[in-house]
C-alpha cells in the first residue's frame, strides 16, 4: 500500500503540508519574497482586520458565494430533472446544456467579456428587443458583480450531467412504490427522489462554495477587481498583495483565514447534512 | 412537436397519470429546454461567427450574426500577432504531460487506497480529502519561494512536476471506482500468479476506461485552463501558455480591442476541448455514472 | 505482502524519479540564466518590456544584433502595462531577473531606485568608455538618471505630452485645427474645450456617437498640475521621492479635478469611462476608433498612427493655468539591475539601441519611438504620413521648453500609488460620487502608502 500512495505522500508533504505550514509561519512576518521574513508577530492579521479593503473582498466574494452558488443548484437541478424525462433529442439537449460548462478560463472571460459590453455586446442587444436599454454591465460599480454571477449560471451545465446521473441512479422500484403508495409528482420528488440525490447535492454545494472562495481569472482578466473594488474578490486581493504589493506575510495571512474558513464551512456543510443527507444503507465514507 | 407515438414509452412515474396532463407538461419541457438551449448557445454561435468578421464590423451596432465578409485571414493573423504558435504548442505539451501523469500518479495512488489496508489508512484518506478543499492560493506563496529557490522560475516544473504526486480529487474519484471492482477478479488474478503492481496494471487500468477518461478530461482542462500558476512562473514571451497570453488581449497591448481576434483565440483554444469531448463524450458521462461522485 | 512492499517501493522510486527526468528534460529549459559567461562562451540576456508593438519591436534587432556578437544571446521577456511592475518583482524574487530593462510600467526611476534595484552603471560605463555624445544623447537628458554623480540608466527614448487631432473630423466640423506653436497665446484650455463642442455628436445611436476630447494629460496624480496645483511637498523633488507632504485635499487641487471630470459630465465634450472601455478596450485608447476628436496624452498615443485609417495632426497642449509647465516629459532610461549576471553584455546591448542608424531603423520598426539619439529625431519628426515635420517638432521643442520630467519617474512606491489613485478615483470617473467627497480619502491613503514606504 505504502508503495502506491507514496507518490501522493510526498507530493502531499511537498506540495501541501510544507507550504501550509510555511504559510502560517509567514503570516507572523514582514516579508517581500525577496529578503528575509522578519517577525511581526499578530500585526498583519491587525491590519487586516483594520483594512476596509479587505473587509470589501470579503463582502464582494461572499454576496458572489450567496448569490451564485445556491441559484446555480437549483438551475442544474432544474435542468437535470427537465432532462429526466423521455423527450425527443434529449441527447442534443444535453450536449448542448453541458458544453458551455467546459468553456471555462480565459476563453469565457473573454467571450463573456464581449457578450456584456455595453455597447457592441450581445446581452444589450438583446434587451433591446424588448425594448430594455441595458445597463454597462462590467463596467458599472452596481452591476459588475452581478455580470459575473449571470455568467457563472453558464457553466450549470458540469453540476447538471452529474445529478442527472444522480437522478438517474434513483432505483425505479422506490419511485414505482412511492407512486403506488399515490404519492404525488412533487412528493415523490421531495421525500424520494431528493434524499436519494441528496450526497450529489452536498457535494456539489461544497465544491460550488469553495470554488467560488477563489474566483480569480475572471477579475483578472475581466475588470481587474474594479470598477471601484466591486470585483475585488479575496484570491484577487490575496494575490495583488503578495505580488503586487509584495506584502508577502500580509498575504499569508489572508491565505490562513481562507483556509480556515474554507474548513469551517465544509465543517458546518457536512454536519447540516448529517440531518438531512441520505446515505444509502447507512454505509459512511 | 411532441408526437403522441412517443406517449406510448412507458415512463416509470407518469405511467398512471392522465394523459392530457402529461402531455401538457412535456410539450412545457420542451420548449423550456429549446429556449434554454438557444440562450445558452448564442454566445457560441456569435464567438464563432464573431471571429470571421473583420476588425470594423466587430465595432458596429447592432452585433451582426452572420459577417458582411468572412475573413479567414483572422485566423492567420493571430498567429502572426501573438505567437499564439508558441503560446499553443505550449499549452498542448504542458497539458499533455499533466494528463498522462496525473493518470499514472493518480491511478497508482487510488489503487493503494483502494485495496490495501495498512496501519493508518483511513487517516491518510481523511488528510487526501481535506487536501481536496485546499484552496491553491492559500499556499502559493511558499510555493513560489520554494520553486524559486530550486530556480524553477520561467520553466514549466513548476506547471508539470505537481501532477506527478497525484491529485486528491482525481484520486478520490478513482479510488470509488476501484473500490467497486469485484473482489473475485483480483482472486483470480492473485492465482494466475499476479504481483500486486500488474493486478494494477493488467486488471485495474483496462477496466477503468471510462473513470481515467474522466479524470483525463478533468485534469486536461484543468491545466489547459490554469492561468494563475503560469501568470506567477512564466515571464518570457516564448514560455507564455495560451491563458497568459490570451489574458493580454484584454490589456493595454492592443490600442484598440480586436475583438474579432479575442474570438479567434478562443474558438481556438475551445478546439482541443471540443474534440477531446467529442472523442470520449460516451465514455465521459459513463465515466461520471460510474464513479458516481455520491 | 511485507516483502513485496520493500520490492515495489524502490521500483516505484525508481519509476517516479524517472517520470521526474522526462518532465525536467521536455522542459527543456534549465533553471534559469544558470549560464555561466565564461570567455568565448554565449551568454544569454534578458531585456523586459511591455508587450504592446511598440515596444516588442526591439525582438525584430536581435538577429542582427546576435550578428554582430555571437557570443550574446537576447532574450524578450514580457508583460502587460498593467501587470509591469509586479511581473518585475516577481521575476526578480524567483531568481529570475532580467538584466536591461526601463520603466515601462506604472513606477519609475525613483522607486526602483529606492528599492535598490539597479547597478551603479559609473565604473561599468568609464571601463567601456561610454561616451554621451557619441550617440548624441543630450547632456540634461543624461543627467536625469544620475544621483550624487553616479549613473543609474542610460536614456533611450524620449517621450513628451502633445496633443493629437483627428483631421477628418475637424474638417467635417469645419473647425480650423489647432496650432503647433507653443507661443499662439489664443490656444487655451477653454479654447480647446470650446472646440471640442463643436466636435462632439451626442446620439442615441451608438454608430454615430462622436466625442471632441480626452484629456490624458501625465498620470491622474499629476494632472492638476497643469492647472497650476501642487501635489507633492517641494523637498520630494531633491530628497529621492519621498514626499514630506501631499495635498490631494486642497482647495486647488480639487478645483482641479473638478475641471478634468467636468468634461465628461458637464461640459460631455469627454467620453465616460464606460463608452471608452466599450469601444476601445479597458486598456484601449478610444482615439484611434476615429470616434474622439482630440486626444491629449503622452507622445505614444502617436505611435502607429500612420495605421490608423485616418489623417492625424499633432498639436501644442494649450495654456491650462500653470505658466511654465504644459507638457510632462517621459524620458525613459535603459537600467542594468542589480542582480545581472552579465552587465557588460548588458552594456553592449543597450549601445548598440543608442546608435544613430539602430534609433532610426527603431522608429520604422515601431511605427513611431521617439528617439533620444539627437541625430535620430529628424527621421523621427518626418515619420508620419499626415504629420507635417514641422508641427511635430514645434510640439516637441516647445514641450521642452514648458516640459517637466514627470512625477512617475521621481516618486518612491510610485506603482502602489498609481494603481490607489486609479481605483479611488473611480466613482468619480463614472459619476457616482463627488471630487470633493473622495479627495480627503485619496489623501489619506497616500498618506498611508507614504508611510508604509519610508518604513
Amino acid at each position: 500500500m505504502y508503495a502506491f500512495i507514496s507518490p501522493w505522500i510526498i507530493g502531499f508533504t511537498v506540495f501541501a503540508l510544507f507550504p501550509i505550514l510555511a504559510s502560517l509561519y509567514y503570516s507572523f512576518t514582514d516579508y517581500d519574497i525577496i529578503h528575509s521574513p522578519r517577525w511581526v508577530g499578530l500585526d498583519n492579521y491587525r491590519e487586516m482586520f483594520a483594512d476596509d479593503l479587505y473587509w470589501n473582498s470579503v463582502m464582494v466574494t461572499l454576496k458572489y458565494t450567496f448569490i451564485s452558488v445556491p441559484l446555480q443548484l437549483l438551475l442544474a437541478m432544474g435542468f437535470a430533472l427537465l432532462l429526466n424525462q423521455k423527450l425527443p433529442f434529449k441527447g442534443f439537449f444535453r450536449t448542448a446544456m453541458y458544453f458551455p460548462s467546459m468553456v471555462s478560463g480565459v476563453a469565457m472571460s473573454l467571450l463573456w467579456y464581449w457578450v456584456f459590453n455595453p455597447q457592441i455586446g450581445l446581452f444589450n442587444y438583446v434587451l433591446s428587443w424588448f425594448g430594455v436599454k441595458g445597463p454597462a454591465w462590467l463596467m458599472d460599480p452596481d452591476t459588475a458583480l452581478y455580470s459575473l454571477i449571470i455568467m457563472s449560471f453558464w457553466g450549470v451545465g458540469g453540476a447538471m450531467i452529474i445529478f442527472l446521473a444522480g437522478l438517474q441512479g434513483v432505483p425505479t422500484s422506490l419511485l414505482e412504490a412511492a407512486r403506488l403508495d399515490g404519492a404525488g409528482r412533487l412528493s415523490i420528488f421531495w421525500h424520494v427522489t431528493l434524499p436519494m440525490i441528496s450526497p450529489v447535492l452536498l457535494f456539489q454545494l461544497i465544491l460550488g462554495v469553495i470554488e467560488s472562495f477563489q474566483v480569480f481569472t475572471q477579475a483578472f482578466v475581466m475588470t481587474h477587481g474594479g470598477p471601484n473594488y466591486s470585483t475585488w474578490f479575496y484570491v484577487y486581493g490575496l494575490y495583488t498583495s503578495a505580488f503586487k504589493e509584495y506584502r508577502a506575510g500580509y498575504s499569508s495571512a489572508m491565505a490562513w483565514i481562507l483556509l480556515i474558513v474554507v474548513l469551517i464551512v465544509t465543517y458546518i456543510i457536512m454536519k447540516l447534512s448529517n440531518r438531512y443527507v441520505y446515505y444509502e444503507g447507512g454505509k459512511s465514507r | 412537436m411532441i408526437t403522441s407515438n412517443r406517449m406510448q414509452e412507458s415512463e416509470v412515474w407518469t405511467a398512471n397519470r392522465p394523459r392530457r396532463k402529461v402531455d401538457f407538461t412535456r410539450v412545457l419541457s420542451f420548449i423550456l429546454l429549446i429556449l434554454i438551449t438557444l440562450t445558452m448557445l448564442m454566445p457560441l454561435v456569435f464567438m464563432v461567427t464573431t471571429s470571421f468578421k473583420a476588425q470594423r464590423e466587430t465595432m458596429q451596432y447592432p452585433p451582426t450574426l452572420f459577417p458582411d465578409s468572412l475573413q479567414f485571414s483572422n485566423y492567420v493573423d493571430i498567429f502572426s500577432r501573438l505567437q499564439f504558435g508558441t503560446m499553443y504548442q505550449n499549452s498542448l505539451m504542458i497539458a499533455g504531460i499533466t494528463v498522462l501523469a496525473t493518470l499514472l500518479s493518480s491511478s497508482l495512488v487510488a489503487y493503494g487506497f483502494a485495496r490495501f489496508r495498512g496501519t493508518g489508512r483511513n487517516l491518510m484518506f481523511m488528510l487526501l480529502l481535506s487536501t481536496m478543499m485546499l484552496p491553491y492560493p492559500a499556499i502559493m506563496i511558499p510555493q513560489f519561494v520554494l520553486f524559486s529557490k530550486l530556480g524553477w522560475v520561467d520553466t514549466f516544473l513548476p506547471l508539470i512536476v505537481p501532477a506527478f504526486f497525484g491529485s486528491a480529487y482525481n484520486i478520490f474519484l478513482l479510488r470509488q471506482f476501484f473500490a467497486n471492482l469485484p473482489e473475485e477478479l483480483f482472486d483470480a488474478g492473485r492465482m494466475d500468479g499476479c504481483t500486486e503492481i500488474g493486478m494494477y496494471w493488467k486488471i485495474a487500468l483496462p477496466l477503468s476506461g471510462a473513470a481515467m477518461a474522466t479524470v483525463a478530461i478533468f485534469s486536461f482542462i484543468y491545466s489547459w485552463n490554469d492561468l494563475l500558476t503560469p501568470v506567477l512562473y512564466l515571464n518570457s514571451s516564448d514560455m507564455f501558455t495560451l491563458p497568459v497570453g490570451m489574458a493580454s488581449l484584454t490589456s493595454s497591448k492592443f490600442r484598440v480591442a480586436p475583438w474579432h481576434l479575442l474570438m479567434v483565440a478562443s474558438v481556438l483554444a475551445l478546439l482541443p476541448i471540443v474534440i477531446l469531448f467529442i472523442l470520449a463524450q460516451k465514455r465521459f458521462v459513463e465515466g461520471i455514472v460510474l464513479t458516481g461522485i455520491k | 505482502m511485507v516483502n513485496r512492499k520493500g520490492k515495489w517501493s524502490t521500483r516505484m522510486l525508481a519509476v517516479v524519479s524517472a517520470l521526474f527526468a522526462i518532465a525536467v528534460m521536455l522542459s527543456g529549459c534549465g533553471g534559469g540564466n544558470s549560464s555561466v559567461g565564461a570567455d568565448g562562451e554565449a551568454v544569454t540576456i534578458t531585456y523586459y518590456t511591455i508587450d504592446s508593438p511598440d515596444r516588442t519591436f526591439v525582438e525584430q534587432l536581435i538577429p542582427d544584433f546576435e550578428k554582430q556578437h555571437p557570443n550574446i544571446k537576447v532574450k524578450v521577456a514580457t508583460a502587460p502595462y498593467e501587470q509591469f511592475d509586479s511581473k518585475l518583482q516577481t521575476m526578480i524574487a524567483g531568481g529570475n531577473a532580467p538584466d536591461i530593462t526601463s520603466h515601462f510600467g506604472y513606477g519609475g526611476f525613483a522607486e526602483y531606485y529606492n528599492k535598490d534595484m539597479l547597478l551603479d552603471m559609473t565604473d561599468l560605463l568609464k571601463q567601456e568608455g561610454f561616451d554621451a555624445d557619441k550617440y548624441k544623447i543630450p547632456k540634461n537628458l543624461m543627467d536625469i538618471y544620475q544621483v550624487d554623480g553616479h549613473t543609474y540608466g542610460i536614456p533611450f527614448s524620449s517621450y513628451v505630452t502633445l496633443l493629437l487631432y483627428n483631421k477628418d473630423l475637424f474638417d467635417a466640423a469645419g473647425v480650423p485645427y489647432p496650432p503647433s506653436d507653443y507661443n499662439d497665446k489664443s490656444w487655451t484650455f477653454d479654447k480647446m474645450v470650446a472646440d471640442a463642442k463643436k466636435l462632439t455628436v451626442l446620439s442615441d445611436d451608438p454608430n454615430k456617437q462622436q466625442y471632441g476630447l480626452q484629456f490624458g494629460w501625465g498620470e491622474l496624480d499629476n494632472r492638476p498640475f497643469y492647472f497650476g496645483a501642487k501635489m507633492y511637498s517641494d523637498d520630494t523633488w531633491k530628497n529621492g521621492g519621498m514626499p514630506s507632504e501631499t495635498y490631494f485635499d486642497s482647495p486647488e487641487a480639487i478645483a482641479a479635478y473638478k475641471k478634468i471630470f467636468g468634461l465628461v459630465f458637464d461640459d460631455k465634450v469627454s467620453p465616460p469611462s464606460e463608452w471608452s472601455a466599450s469601444v476601445a478596450g479597458q486598456g484601449g485608447d478610444p482615439f484611434v476608433t476615429g470616434k474622439v476628436a482630440m486626444s491629449v496624452g503622452g507622445s505614444w498615443i502617436l505611435s502607429g498612427a500612420n495605421d490608423f485609417g485616418f489623417n492625424v495632426g499633432v498639436a501644442a497642449v494649450p495654456a491650462g493655468g500653470n505658466d511654465k509647465v504644459r507638457s510632462t516629459l517621459f524620458v525613459d532610461p535603459l537600467f542594468i539591475l542589480k542582480d545581472s549576471k552579465h552587465p557588460k553584455e548588458a552594456l553592449t546591448w543597450i549601445q548598440y539601441l543608442l546608435q544613430t542608424d539602430i534609433q532610426k531603423e527603431s522608429i520604422e520598426l515601431s511605427g513611431g519611438t521617439p528617439p533620444v539619439n539627437q541625430e535620430a529625431a529628424e527621421d523621427y519628426y518626418a515619420h508620419f504620413n499626415t504629420i507635417d515635420p514641422k508641427d511635430l517638432k514645434n510640439v516637441y521643442e516647445g514641450a521642452y521648453e514648458y516640459g517637466y520630467e514627470s512625477f512617475n519617474h521621481l516618486i518612491a512606491n510610485y506603482s502602489q500609488i498609481n494603481d490607489m489613485m486609479i481605483n479611488e478615483m473611480q466613482p468619480v470617473q463614472n459619476g457616482s460620487a463627488r471630487v470633493e467627497d473622495v479627495m480627503p480619502g485619496v489623501q489619506k491613503k497616500m498618506e498611508e502608502i507614504l508611510a508604509r514606504t519610508k518604513k
